[in-house]
């Protein structure tokens, strides 16, 4: 349950970068509502995990998940650069933030 | 300096303080600041992110806001130094400037916004 409810989480966080995009192409309210409601629940249900699960494993899979899901999100539905530089440098970003919450 | 990129790295640098703010507020004050950080922050990377590329900016922000996390509870809440964390934390950096080049290329480029 607790694996789950990160996963989720991570997955939360993802949707939440995806309605980011979304809001550049339809700037409404029911997507500013999706977006909020997309970050409050993946925050809570990370809080709910981090009960359970190592506090450093915990983070570095959420953000894992939510930097490579939104990216990838980004570059498919939203037409975002597929420069390979751009993607080398993200997983730079990506595995030394993991990297520090495994050591952290 | 880029007026939306300034927008992520104050976005980044709010970051730390909420997560250290999670961790150990304990009354109402220190959580009413966290709370404000966490709105102040968001708000930030997210109207960054109406201008560049949101996978891009939520990455920097993500990483920036854990490097500065890692470093402040080295300096301010006991936790260890180790040379892991210095490495890791420039590996960060040159995937974070690599963004800035990379992105402010493409933005000339594309002229999307």
């Amino acid at each position: 349950m607790a694996w789950f409810s990160l996963i989720l989480a991570g997955l939360l966080e993802a949707f939440g970068v995806a309605m980011i995009n979304q809001l550049h192409v339809n700037r409404n309210w029911r997507t500013v509502v999706l977006l909020i409601i997309g970050f409050g629940s993946s925050l809570i249900l990370l809080g709910y995990s981090l009960q359970f699960l190592p506090m450093g494993t915990a983070y570095a899979i959420w953000t894992g998940i939510g930097v490579v899901g939104g990216t990838l999100i980004g570059m498919i539905f939203y037409g975002e650069s597929r420069d390979w530089r751009r993607l080398i440098f993200i997983a730079l970003v990506l595995c030394a933030a993991v990297g520090l919450k495994l050591v952290s | 300096m880029n007026r939306n990129w300034m927008k992520v790295f104050v976005a980044a640098f709010l970051e730390i303080f909420w997560v250290i703010g999670l961790a150990h507020a304990y009354d109402f004050w220190t959580w009413t600041g966290t709370i404000i950080a966490i709105i102040v922050s968001n708000y930030l990377m997210i109207t960054a992110a109406q201008v560049l590329p949101a996978g891009t900016v939520y990455a920097v922000f993500v990483g920036l806001g854990t490097a500065g996390t890692v470093v402040s509870e080295i300096l301010f809440f006991g936790e260890p130094f180790k040379w892991k964390k210095t490495l890791l934390i420039l590996i960060l950096l040159i995937g974070v400037i690599g963004l800035k080049l990379v992105t402010d290329n493409n933005s000339e480029e594309g002229a999307e916004s």
